[in-house]
């Protein structure tokens, strides 16, 4: 069955004066995030972006993608921190995202653990929808398991 | 962001660079399922971005200061035999109130949004059909 997931934006002016807000409709978790031209291209001041949200993406999807293929080979992580850092060139468009893992997986070794997530690199449904023009990387690490306070 | 656990019973959080968001939690239940149930997925993500980068897009070709623009994408997933979950479609709904602007003239600059939105060029070069709904409101 397919999954539908909704999202509006209200944008009030013209692109450079003006200024949007974002809601979620499908959750309604996400309401009132500010977007604007200024923040999508130059300094980051607590608004989002379009690019910003790929990123959370992206993110998001590749570390379910990475912690389903870590339980299927036996090694269940036991947490994964994952970064995607998106590039947009005004004119051109969205031309990378570089995903970076820091995973604490016990019982594998780092070819494996970087093997599997060169897979869900490739694999994962927003990784697939950027498989046109955007050159897509990923650096993984595992690291020791977080100390106990 | 963070991932805690695997894939069919964990649970993740993310938060944005600029701080504009944190704590935003997620789950592979909540992404495949109905989806409301306070969490979000990386397609409800995309949605946000695409309907975001639409409505800068057409506000950038209206050029006018009295424009509103109401904006909705709503992504599809759905699984693909043999090639697993696929997203394969981002539907855009568009409701704008321009002052003096024409139907036909409006209608011409959507496609020329569309044409210059980056993230509707991404999805079409990878396959994802994008269908727009736009209408000029009073």
């Amino acid at each position: 069955m397919a999954s539908e997931r909704k999202a509006s934006v209200t944008w009030r002016g013209s692109l450079m004066e003006g200024e949007g807000t974002v809601e979620t409709v499908t959750s309604g978790l996400i309401d009132s995030l500010d977007v604007d031209w200024a923040n999508r291209t130059g300094e980051q001041e607590g608004k989002t972006s379009p690019e910003e949200l790929i990123a959370a993406a992206h993110a998001a999807c590749f570390s379910m993608a990475l912690s389903h293929a870590l339980a299927e080979a036996g090694t269940e992580a036991e947490r994964l921190e994952t970064s995607a850092t998106v590039s947009f060139v005004p004119g051109t468009g969205i031309t990378n995202s570089v995903l970076s893992v820091r995973g604490t997986v016990p019982g594998i070794d780092a070819d494996r653990f970087r093997q599997l997530a060169e897979e869900a690199k490739d694999g994962c449904p927003v990784s697939k929808a950027f498989s046109g023009n955007v050159e897509l990387s990923v650096d993984a690490e595992l690291v020791g398991a977080p100390q106990s306070v | 962001m963070t991932w805690d656990g695997t894939g069919a019973r964990g649970t993740g959080s993310i938060d944005a660079g600029t701080g504009a968001f944190r704590g935003l939690e997620y789950s592979q239940p909540v992404r495949v399922g109905k989806g409301k149930e306070g969490k979000t997925s990386p397609e409800e993500l995309l949605a946000a971005a695409h309907a975001g980068c639409f409505a800068m897009s057409l506000a950038g070709e209206l050029r006018n200061e009295g424009t509103r623009l109401a904006v909705t994408a709503m992504v599809v997933m759905d699984e693909v035999e043999g090639r697993g979950h696929l997203i394969r479609e981002s539907q855009v709904r568009i409701r704008a109130r321009v002052p003096g602007v024409a139907k036909t003239a409006f209608d011409e600059t959507v496609r020329t949004a569309h044409e210059g939105c980056s993230f509707s060029q991404l999805l079409g070069d990878a396959d994802v059909k994008v269908t727009i709904d736009a209408e000029l409101e009073d």
